[in-house]
């Protein structure tokens, strides 16, 4: 008796607790997260307002609210650490060797701690007039 | 580059369907929104570190082929946000969800919600490029 592909079902596995699996939940978790900020973001800044209207002048009233500098804090947080995350996932899915991989890993890191330091050190410091 | 071929020639030979579609768009538009997001992150950072230099980098993305861009990254924006919230959704809540025929309808319908989604924005932002780059 043969079975055809689509009655397949599912199969459930024990996976041991550690760093993939984090990164797993992070990516699920964060993603569900990022839908409203993103989407949120994308349809104001991008759709609404338009690059057109956004200057020096528009970061600067949109940061003097404490509010919004949180909200972009978040984006930066959790949208960074999310597509750095899934880069890293990607990469991995080409490379087989253990000790690339582990390089790749910390130099993934590095680059996404120093690129997170430079957005928050902004979101921080906010906009000086020239 | 041998890794690459390989995987280009894999690609257009494996005949996964649905599946693969939704497996190359989550990929394809995630990576494209982690290149914009890098770059985004240093063009906003320039108003504290250098905020003479944010009026050229705006300025760059006022330019119509970057305006085009701009529609294309919400449609990864979208795809790749109800995409994932499929994965999420069916790992986190219904795992025994994931066979195939669920899979291949839900893969469409996620295709569906996304274009919808994206055709308003898409028309607004034309529209603007329109307005501001040709004069309409």
């Amino acid at each position: 008796m043969t079975t055809s592909i689509e009655e397949l079902a599912s199969r459930q596995v024990e996976v041991p607790e550690g760093l993939e699996s984090v990164a797993w939940k992070w990516m699920r978790y964060s993603g569900l997260l990022l839908i409203p900020l993103v989407w949120g973001h994308v349809l104001i800044q991008d759709v609404l307002v338009g690059v057109h209207r956004i200057d020096l002048d528009y970061v600067a009233m949109r940061w003097a609210s404490l509010g919004w500098r949180a909200y972009d804090f978040a984006l930066l947080a959790f949208a960074f650490a999310h597509g750095v995350n899934g880069l890293r996932q990607v990469l991995n899915d080409y490379i087989t060797s253990e000790k690339t991989r582990r390089w790749l890993a910390w130099l993934l890191l590095a680059f996404w701690l120093v690129l997170s330091l430079i957005g928050a050190a902004a979101i921080v410091g906010g906009v000086r007039v020239p | 580059m041998e890794v690459i071929r390989l995987n280009i020639t894999g690609l257009a030979r494996y005949r996964g369907r649905e599946g693969q579609l939704s497996f190359l768009l989550h990929r394809l538009t995630g990576l494209g929104t982690l290149l914009f997001l890098s770059i985004h992150i240093l063009d906003t950072a320039t108003v504290y570190f250098f905020p003479s230099l944010y009026e050229h980098a705006i300025d760059l993305y006022r330019s119509t082929p970057l305006m085009l861009g701009e529609i294309i990254l919400v449609f990864c924006v979208i795809y790749h946000g109800v995409n994932g919230a499929r994965i999420a959704i069916f790992d986190l809540l219904f795992p025994g969800k994931w066979n195939i025929k669920t899979q291949r309808r839900s893969a469409i319908w996620v295709l569906t919600i996304a274009i919808l989604l994206w055709l308003p924005a898409a028309y607004l932002m034309a529209r603007s490029l329109l307005i501001h780059n040709f004069g309409f």
